[in-house]
Formats: structure tokens, C-alpha cells, sequence
């Protein structure tokens, strides 16, 4: 669906590069997550995919169109949602979506349904610019689905959004995902990449350190620990039993016998942990 | 064609319910007010003489100045004194001073001080003329030849039309397109705008026909109420069209090379400072070096002065129509090549 190839970009046309050297693909119906910290080059990349940003060097085809050739009808295809809202505030929620819609050469869908689907349906007709900052984004995030769009591209989807919304997104991004559609997800927010990311890749300095999935990555770079809180005489004790040493895997042993386990888990690295270990860097 | 039109009405909803548009309307009323109401049809063009003739048979002959001229009043003092005092009241008049000298008369100029020596020398040949003609056997053989082909000349206030409506439906197209862009930038819908499937000139011409049809409306506003309808309308909107759409094109070119209205301001106010020479020669028609005639503002107000005469020259009005649609076609084509490199940079 999406293939990147040898990527190099540069604003000021030197040898002062955005990104270098950024190579992957992504399969049909995946969900792939860019993650790095703010100046990485997730927007770089993204905006080169796009076609906001000319491709320089590299080769990138995206659902089969060569970016080089910037082909108008790639964008029937695709849907495209900002991190900074960008809607026109002269006019009314119902009209933005309006206006987009008549611009596809394909079905959109229907624009008060999509209002609808973010909560934004009460106020369909009163004007963008007096929406508050979250409710800028949910207008922007569902004008990227109008045209049912095959590749959808998302940079921080849910920022600024209250947990409720924000929950209310990751669904309509794991139901438009189980369509089918394919998802290139930009986002600084862990938590939101190993929910929904099917693959993950760290970027950062403009290189990409690593890709896998966020499960793989956890087996390789978590610790090989288990948690347990356990009943000693009238109190709850809590050990750490490593899983590869034999001494502890005997204690462990002994502990379940006993039937005094109250809660037990194992330790899984976060992906920030792996993140910070993987690149030396936080990701703000 | 059909996602143009869509764009468009976008843009005409937009801008009427932005500044820009009530501007223009209130620019143009207020035009229209202060031409009707604060300028006078024509100015008085009268030169006051004050003459202080000391030789009676000359009398006669100054005081019919006033009559033939037209453009001229006498007004005889009786002193010295009487004669400065005048000139000292009135200080655009000029004053003269007839006397003898033995008996040879003399002529003084008495002038303010600010007259040019052109003036000096017409003042001066004039006066001496009059008292020529009292010789005997005078006879005068000066004939008037004009070059222009098109003597006819506008009222004083129609004549600063041609002015107006260049700067209004070429100039300020030009900045206000300018700041629609920039405006679409620091909103970010043009970014949404890029990822729609529609092409970068779909964007421009939008916004060329959103100030094409604001300039119509504007200018027929003012030519109807300083004109009425005696002019060729349908010619007068086909030139405001076509030079309207050549000063929308260039703000666009000039747009593509920077990314905020603050750093293309510079750009913007040179470009119009530059244009604003063609007015140079519109009033002064003796200084039209070659330069300045090839500026674009030239021909379009002269253009705009022959739609306004009575019998203009139509020919020249539709070949510089022409010419004007030829340049800015090949300017759209570098512009929309521009954009489409720069839209989103």
C-alpha cells in the first residue's frame, strides 16, 4: 500500500537532512505507527507521503502512485488529518464538510453522519471559529474521512482531546481499520501506538532506529520478570521472580503451592522504556 | 469545472463576510461622495492680473483680455502700492505695470515669486502682444495646431477616474489577492486544500474571479454615478475584467516567492510604487519617457481616459484588451508553475 525508499529531504536544499535514508512498507489494512519526539521527522516524512512536501530524493508510491509524479487523483484515495486544525472558521461545521465532500471524484459519506460520529451533529451549523480547540480537531479529523479513504493518514489524532474523546477516536480508528483501511499513524502518545499499531517505527534525528510490532518489541526489550503479592503471616509481600534464573523459578514454584498468592503479573517494558533504550532519548 | 465553481463559491462566501470587501464598497462610496460633492465639475482655472497701466490708449486693449481668453480677468489698480497691496492678498495672481519711458512704454511683471520662467515668458510675450497690437498696420497671423488626435478633454473630475479605477481594479487586486493567500496559509486550509483531488489552478482562479467580480461591481458603481450611462459599458467591464485579472495574476506571482503577507509586503508596495509612475504622465503629459510608457499602468489608464471620452479611441482600448489577455495568460502559467512548487512550502 505504501512503500518509502531510500527518503532524503532537505528544507534548505543542502546536505542539512529532515530525514535520511528512511526506508519501509506497509502492507494492505495494517496500522503503522511513526513515533518519535518533536523535530524527528514524522512530518517530514508524512508531508513527502502526502504530497505537501515535493519528493527530493528516494522513491515513494503510495496506494501504487509514484509521489515523484504528484498525481491529482491519489487524493480520492487517501485522507489526511492535521495535528493543528485547519478548518474555515467563516463558516459552519456542516458547510467545511460540505465544501470538501464536492471536491472528491468518488462517493463521500455523509457529512452530517461523520458530525454525528464526533459529536459535533448539535452544532452543525454554527460557524468553526467558535469551536474550542478539540472540537477544531474532531471537524478536522473527520473531514480526512470523507472520502472513505483507503490510506488514511493521522498526526496526533487524539492531542488535546478529553479521555472520552479521545477513546471515542481510537475506536473509530480501529473500526475503519477492521474495513480495512490502511493507517499511518504520526504520534509522540505510547499509549495510543501499542493500542493500536500493528507496527511501530522509532524515529528520531531524521533515521528511522528500529521497526517491529509493539509485542515484539516488548519480548525483546522487556525484562523477563513476574510480580508477585503474596500472603506472609498477616501481611501482603510483594517479590520479583526472574524467569530465566533457576533459583527464583523454584521460589516461584513453591509460592503457587502454597496457594497464598493474591495477585501475580508479569513485567512488561512500556514503549516509552523501550523508546528511551532504544534511541538514549525521551520522546518529548 | 464544476469543483471551480465550488472553490468559488466558497471564496465569494468568505470574502463577503471578510473586511476586504466592505472596505473596497466603503472606499468606493466615499470616492464617489467626495467626487460629487467636495470637487466641482471643474476647477476655476481664472488668472487674476492686477494692472497698473499708466498709458490710457493701452487701457482698452488689456481689459479685453478678459474677453477673449476666457481664462483671464484684469483688474486695473491705480498705484504702485494699490498693485502689491493686491498681489499680496491674492497669491495666485500676477500683477503689470504699463509706463513710459521718455516716450517708449515699458512693460514691469510684477510676479509673486513662485512663477516658473516659462510662466515668465508667457506672461511676458502676452502683455507685449497686447501692446503690439496698437501699432499700426498690426496684423495677426498666429495659427493653433493641435497633434492629438483626440482634442476632446474630460471634466476635471472625470478626469481623475482613470486613476481611481486603475488603482482599484489592478492595485489593490493586487494586495488584496495577496492577503487572501496568506490568510488561507496561516490558517491552514490551503494544506487541506493540497490533499484534496483538485488542481493548484482551480485555487488561483477562484480567487482571480472573486476580485474580478469584486472590481466590476465597485467600479460600475462609481462610472455610473460620476458618468451616467453615456459611456460603452459592456467595453468598460471587458477592461476592467482584463486589467483586473492582469494585477490579480501578478499579487499571485509575487505571493509564490514568500510565505507570509509580512515578508511579501515590501515586495508588494515597491511593485505598486513603480506602477504608480504611469499616473506621472497621465497629468503631466510632457514627461512619458520611454520607460514610464512601458509600464503596465500606462496604457491601462489611458485605456480606462478613452473609454471615458466621448469619442474615445476604441482601437487602442481593445489592443491594449488584447495585450493585456496575452500577458496574463503567460503569467498564470509561470504563477500556477510556481504554486504548484511553493503551495504548501
Amino acid at each position: 500500500m505504501i512503500k518509502v525508499q531510500g527518503l532524503y529531504h532537505s528544507y534548505t536544499h543542502t546536505d542539512v537532512y529532515a530525514v535520511k535514508n528512511v526506508s519501509f512498507e506497509i502492507a494492505p489494512g495494517e496500522i503503522f505507527g511513526f513515533l518519535g519526539p518533536s523535530g524527528a521527522g514524522k512530518s517530514t516524512t508524512q508531508g513527502v507521503m502526502t504530497g505537501l512536501l515535493p519528493l527530493q530524493q528516494g522513491a515513494v508510491q503510495v496506494a501504487g502512485y509514484d509521489m515523484r509524479l504528484r498525481q491529482r487523483e491519489l487524493f480520492n484515495k487517501i485522507g489526511v488529518s492535521f495535528e493543528q486544525s485547519n478548518v474555515y472558521s467563516k463558516l459552519t461545521a456542516l458547510e467545511n464538510l460540505e465544501f470538501y465532500g464536492k471536491l472528491f471524484d468518488v462517493p463521500t459519506l455523509d457529512p452530517m453522519s461523520l458530525l454525528h460520529l464526533v459529536g459535533l451533529n448539535e452544532v452543525a451549523r454554527n460557524k468553526a471559529g467558535t469551536f474550542s480547540k478539540g472540537m477544531k480537531h474532531r471537524l478536522t479529523f473527520v473531514r480526512s474521512m470523507l472520502n472513505n479513504p483507503a490510506i488514511w493518514f493521522l498526526d496526533e489524532p487524539t492531542t488535546g482531546l478529553d479521555p472520552a474523546i479521545s477513546r471515542k477516536i481510537i475506536e473509530i480508528v480501529k473500526g475503519k481499520n477492521a474495513e480495512g483501511t490502511t493507517v499511518f499513524l504520526t504520534t509522540h502518545n505510547m499509549q495510543v501506538a501499542d493500542e493500536l499499531c500493528d507496527r511501530i517505527a522509532f524515529i528520531i534525528d531524521g533515521e528511522i532506529k528500529l521497526i517491529d510490532s509493539p509485542r515484539n518489541l516488548k519480548l525483546q526489550f522487556g525484562e523477563k520478570i513476574v510480580v508477585v503479592d503474596h500472603r506472609v503471616d498477616d501481611t501482603t509481600k510483594r517479590e520479583q521472580f526472574s524467569l530465566v534464573k533457576p533459583d527464583d523459578m523454584a521460589r516461584l514454584q513453591t509460592l503457587l503451592q502454597t496457594g497464598k498468592i493474591e495477585m501475580m503479573h508479569t513485567k512488561e517494558a512500556t514503549l516509552e522504556e523501550i523508546f528511551i533504550q532504544v534511541t538514549g532519548r525521551g520522546l518529548l | 469545472m464544476q469543483k471551480l465553481w465550488t472553490t468559488f463559491v466558497k471564496d465569494a462566501r468568505l470574502s463577503y463576510q471578510g473586511i476586504y470587501f466592505y472596505m473596497e464598497i466603503g472606499m468606493a462610496i466615499m470616492f464617489v461622495l467626495v467626487m460629487l460633492f467636495a470637487v466641482p465639475e471643474n476647477f476655476d482655472r481664472t488668472q487674476t492680473f492686477y494692472a497698473l497701466v499708466e498709458i490710457e490708449a493701452l487701457k482698452g486693449e488689456l481689459s479685453e483680455l478678459v474677453v477673449d481668453g476666457g481664462d483671464y480677468q484684469v483688474e486695473l489698480v491705480d498705484s504702485r502700492p494699490a498693485l502689491e497691496q493686491a498681489l499680496a492678498a491674492n497669491r495666485s495672481a500676477a500683477g503689470i505695470h504699463v509706463r513710459l519711458e521718455g516716450q517708449r512704454p515699458v512693460l514691469d511683471l510684477v510676479l509673486q515669486g513662485h512663477e516658473s520662467e516659462s510662466m515668465k515668458a508667457l506672461l511676458r510675450s502676452t502683455f507685449e502682444g497686447a501692446m503690439a497690437s496698437q501699432l499700426p498696420g498690426y496684423v495677426n497671423r498666429t495659427t493653433v495646431v493641435s497633434l492629438e488626435s483626440t482634442p476632446a478633454r474630460l471634466s476635471d473630475r472625470v478626469n481623475i477616474l482613470p486613476i481611481y479605477l486603475v488603482i482599484n481594479v489592478a492595485f489593490m487586486g493586487l494586495f488584496i489577492i495577496a492577503a487572501y493567500v496568506f490568510l488561507d496559509k496561516e490558517e491552514g486550509v490551503i494544506k487541506a486544500f493540497a490533499v484534496a483531488p483538485v488542481q493548484v489552478w482551480h485555487y488561483l482562479v477562484s480567487k482571480i474571479m472573486i476580485m474580478a467580480l469584486m472590481a466590476v461591481v465597485v467600479s460600475t458603481i462609481v462610472v455610473i454615478s460620476l458618468v451616467g450611462f453615456r459611456i460603452n459599458y459592456p467595453l468598460l467591464i471587458l477592461v476592467i475584467l482584463t486589467f483586473n485579472v492582469f494585477g490579480s495574476v501578478l499579487g499571485l506571482l509575487i505571493t509564490s516567492f514568500f510565505d507570509s503577507m509580512t515578508k511579501a509586503m515590501g515586495a508588494l508596495f515597491f511593485t505598486i510604487f513603480v506602477l504608480m509612475f504611469g499616473g506621472f504622465s497621465y497629468f503631466m503629459p510632457w514627461f512619458s519617457p520611454a520607460w514610464i510608457r512601458l509600464l503596465p499602468s500606462y496604457p491601462m489608464i489611458f485605456s480606462f481616459r478613452e473609454l471615458l471620452l466621448e469619442q474615445g479611441d476604441v482601437a487602442y482600448v481593445l489592443r491594449n484588451v488584447g495585450l493585456f489577455m496575452a500577458l496574463s495568460l503567460l503569467l498564470f502559467i509561470y504563477t500556477n508553475y510556481r504554486f504548484k512548487k511553493t503551495l504548501t512550502v
